[in-house]
C-alpha cells in the first residue's frame, strides 16, 4: 500500500519517559516527536539502550512497572494514549489496534498450549469469532504465514517447531489480532541468517495483504535497507535524524548517523580494522547537556556541548538534530566511507 | 507411555521390596523379650516352643519369604502383642478408613488454602499479602509442628467449646485435626506456587500475551497459574508424606482411632508383625505418590515424552 505523508495514523508529541531505578530517575525518552503515516514502513535504528523498545512499548502501555510517561502526547485516532490509566482502556488498543512481534520466538510462546490455541486466543479476543469459525480463521492465518499442513501443525506445541517456524507463529498471532499497526521488535535478531530474509519477506507480504502500518525496531541496517520506507535514528533517548530510506543512507546529516553508517562492515577496507565509535552512550541518569553525541564526536562544535540542537529541515521528509545544519556552522564533510556509500552504494544494501 | 509406566511401576515394586526387607530384618534384631508377657518366669523350653510356634527360629530369609508369601495372599500376619493372635489385616481394615478420610480432607483443605494464598502472594509480590504469606510460611517451617498442634488443640477446643479428644460420630471434632494437618502443606504449596508463578510471570510469553491484548486476570488464570502447576506436581509425593507424618502425631494427640495412632501404639508395645505391616503400607503410600507425580507430569507437560524419538536431541 502506498502511503502519503499527510495522514498520520499515530502522532507522538514531546514524549518524555522516565524510569525509577533504585531511587534514581532515568530519563529514557527525551522529548521525542514522531508522525507515523498510514501504510508506511518505519524503521527505528539505534544501539542497545537508545530507547527504541521503550519508545514503542509506550504506545501499548507496556512499560515496566517502574517506568512512566512523564509528559507528552501519543495521539491515536484522536485519543491521547498517555491519558490511559486503566487496563480496560489499554485493552482497546493492545492487539486490537497495535500488535507486536517480539524478538525471541523461542520464549515468546506459551510452551504448554498448542499453537492453534494461542492463535485462537487472539482471534476470539479481537475478531469476535468463536468455535468452528475461529478455528477456520486460525487455519487460514497459518496458511498466510506459510506453515505447511496447518491442520496438523495447529495441534502441535511450540517445542515441535524450529525457531523460524515459531517466529511465523508469533507473526500469525499478531496478524490474527487484525491490528492497524504492527510493531516488530527486532524480529530477526534471534534467527538464523538464512531465515531472516524469509521472515522479513513474510512481514512485507502480510503488510500488503492486511493493510498494516509497520514499525521495525532494529540495530541491523541490512534489515532496514530491505524493509523500510523511512528511517528514524535514535540515540540516547532521542530521534537525532529521520528521513526517507534513501535520504538517511545517501545524504545523512547527523554525525551519529555518519558514525553508524561508517561502522557497516561492508564499508570496511580489506586489511584495515573495522570502524567503531569511541566511548559509550551518555548516562541517562544524569541530565544530558547539548548534543548527546558530542562527547563521542571528534569533530563536535563548541555549541554542541552547550545547547541542544533543534531539528533542521533538510527536505520536507528529512530532518536532523545537529548544529551542523545551522547556516552559521562551519562546513564539515561526512567521513569518506559515508561519501563512498552515497556515490557507489553497497552490495546488498539499498 | 505404557512401556514407561510399566518400567516405572516395576522399579517402584523393587523399591518397596527393599524397604520391606530392610525393615523386616531390622525388626528381627529386636530382643525376643518383646514377644512375651512374662518372659522372666518362663523356662528355656517354653520360650523356644513359643518362638517355634511364631516361626521366629527359622533363618531370617525363610521368615522373610514366608512373610512375603503371606502378603501376596493378602495376609499380613497376626498381631503379637496389641491384640494377641488377631489377623493384622482385620485390625488395619478397621482403622485405615478413618486415616484415609482425615488425610484426604486435610490435603483437599491445604490445596484450597494454599493455591489462593500462593496466587495472591505472586500477584502482590513484595507487597502486603506477600509479606503476610511469607511470615506464615516462615512460621510453619521454623516452629516444630508439635508446638502449634498442641496450641491449636488447647485453644481451639476451648474456643469452640468442644472436647479435647476426637469423636468419630461428632463432625465438629474433625475440624481441628484436619485443619492442623493442613497447615504444613498449605505453607508448602503456597511457597512453591508463588515461586513458580513469579518465574512464569517474568517469561516472554506473558509479555506477548499482554501485547496481544489478554487481560491481566486471564493471563494469570489461563497462562501463569496453569503453567506454574506443572512443576508443582513434583511436590505431590512430598506433600503426601507430610500428611502421613502429620497424621501419625495428630492421631495420637487427639486419640483418633486411625492407623497413625496405631503405629505409635504398636511400636511402644514392640508388636513387630504390626509394625512391619503398617510400615509397609506407609511405604506403599509414599511410592504411589512418587509414581503418580512422575506419570502426571508426563501427562500434563507436552514437552516430556516417554518415547525415544528418532534422532532425538
Amino acid at each position: 500500500m502506498e502511503y502519503t505523508m499527510d495522514n498520520p495514523i499515530l502522532s507522538v508529541r514531546g514524549l518524555n519517559i522516565k524510569f525509577n531505578l533504585r531511587g534514581r530517575t532515568l530519563h529514557a525518552i527525551r522529548d521525542v516527536g514522531l508522525d507515523l503515516y498510514k501504510g508506511e514502513s518505519l524503521a527505528i535504528v539505534g544501539e542497545s539502550g537508545s530507547g527504541k523498545s521503550v519508545f514503542v512499548k509506550s504506545f501499548m502501555g507496556l512499560l515496566d512497572a517502574n517506568g512512566w510517561v512523564d509528559s507528552g502526547e501519543i495521539l491515536y485516532n484522536g485519543e491521547n494514549l498517555t491519558k490511559f490509566t486503566t487496563e480496560k482502556q489499554w485493552l482497546t488498543v493492545r492487539g486490537k489496534q497495535i500488535a507486536m512481534v517480539l524478538q525471541d520466538p523461542m520464549t515468546s510462546l506459551n510452551p504448554l498450549k498448542t499453537i492453534g490455541a494461542q492463535i485462537m486466543e487472539a482471534i476470539e479476543l479481537h475478531q469476535g469469532l468463536h468455535g468452528e469459525a475461529a478455528r477456520k480463521e486460525m487455519i487460514s492465518v497459518l496458511v498466510d504465514v506459510g506453515i505447511n499442513d496447518p491442520e496438523r501443525r495447529a495441534k502441535q506445541y511450540p517445542h515441535e517447531f524450529s525457531g523460524g517456524m515459531r517466529q511465523r507463529v508469533v507473526i500469525a498471532i499478531a496478524v490474527a489480532c487484525r491490528p492497524q499497526i504492527l510493531i516488530c521488535d527486532e524480529p530477526t535478531t534471534a534467527l538464523d541468517v538464512t531465515i531472516q530474509a524469509q521472515i522479513l519477506g513474510l512481514i512485507r507480504n502480510l503488510k500488503e495483504k492486511y493493510n498494516l502500518t509497520t514499525i521495525y525496531i532494529t540495530h541491523d541496517l541490512g534489515v532496514v535497507a530491505n524493509v523500510a520506507d523511512r528511517i528514524a535514528v535514535m540515540y540516547a533517548g532521542d530521534i537525532v535524524e529521520i528521513g526517507l530510506c534513501e535520504e538517511v543512507f545517501y545524504q545523512p546529516k547527523h554525525p551519529y548517523t555518519w558514525a553508524l553508517l561508517s561502522s557497516l562492515p561492508q564499508l570496511g577496507i580489506k586489511g584495515e580494522p573495522l570502524y567503531s565509535i569511541h566511548g559509550t552512550p551518555p548516562n541517562l541518569f544524569n541530565e544530558v547537556k547539548g548534543d548527546a553525541f558530542a562527547p563521542r564526536n571528534p569533530q563536535a562544535l563548541k555549541i554542541d556541548f552547550v545547547k541542544r540542537p533543534p531539528y533542521f529541515e533538510v527536505s520536507p521528509t528529512h530532518k536532523a538534530r545537529t548544529w551542523l545544519l545551522d547556516p552559521r556552522a562551519p562546513k564539515i564533510d561526512p567521513p569518506e566511507a559515508v561519501r563512498k556509500l552515497a556515490t557507489e552504494g553497497v552490495k546488498g544494501y539499498a | 507411555m505404557l512401556k514407561y509406566s510399566l518400567k516405572r511401576l516395576s522399579s517402584s515394586l523393587l523399591t518397596l521390596l527393599i524397604i520391606v526387607s530392610v525393615v523386616f530384618i531390622l525388626l528381627r534384631q529386636m530382643p525376643i523379650e518383646g514377644y512375651f508377657d512374662n518372659f522372666d518366669k518362663l523356662d528355656q523350653a517354653s520360650i523356644n516352643a513359643k518362638l517355634n510356634q511364631l516361626g521366629l527360629n527359622d533363618p531370617i530369609p525363610v521368615q522373610l519369604w514366608n512373610f512375603l508369601k503371606g502378603v501376596m495372599n493378602g495376609d499380613l500376619g497376626t498381631s503379637a502383642r496389641y491384640s494377641v493372635g488377631a489377623p493384622i489385616t482385620g485390625l488395619i481394615a478397621k482403622k485405615a478408613p478413618i486415616s484415609i478420610k482425615l488425610g484426604v480432607m486435610s490435603m483437599a483443605l491445604s490445596l484450597l488454602m494454599g493455591i489462593p494464598l500462593g496466587t495472591a502472594m505472586a500477584r502482590n509480590k513484595g507487597k502486603f499479602w506477600d509479606k503476610i504469606g511469607t511470615m506464615y510460611i516462615v512460621f510453619i517451617n521454623a516452629v516444630p509442628a508439635a508446638v502449634y498442634y498442641i496450641f491449636i488443640q488447647m485453644y481451639g477446643t476451648s474456643a469452640l467449646g468442644i472436647s479435647m479428644l476426637f469423636d468419630l460420630n461428632d463432625p465438629i471434632t474433625w475440624i481441628l485435626p484436619v485443619f492442623s494437618m493442613a497447615l504444613g502443606n498449605t505453607a508448602y504449596y503456597a511457597m512453591w506456587l508463588r515461586r513458580y508463578m513469579v518465574d512464569e510471570m517474568n517469561k516472554d510469553y506473558v509479555r506477548l500475551a499482554r501485547a496481544k491484548g489478554v487481560s491481566g486476570q486471564n493471563i494469570m488464570m489461563k497462562h501463569v497459574l496453569r503453567n506454574a502447576f506443572v512443576p508443582m506436581i513434583q511436590y505431590i509425593p512430598t506433600s503426601l508424606l507430610y500428611t502421613v507424618c502429620g497424621s501419625i502425631y495428630i492421631e495420637s494427640l487427639y486419640s483418633i482411632p486411625g492407623m497413625g495412632g496405631l503405629l505409635v501404639d504398636v511400636i511402644g508395645r514392640q508388636d513387630n508383625p504390626m509394625v512391619q505391616a503398617i510400615v509397609m503400607i506407609y511405604s506403599c503410600i509414599g511410592i504411589v505418590g512418587l509414581l503418580m507425580g512422575d506419570l502426571l507430569m508426563g501427562m500434563i507437560d507436552p514437552r516430556i515424552s516417554f518415547v525415544k524419538k528418532e534422532g532425538a536431541r
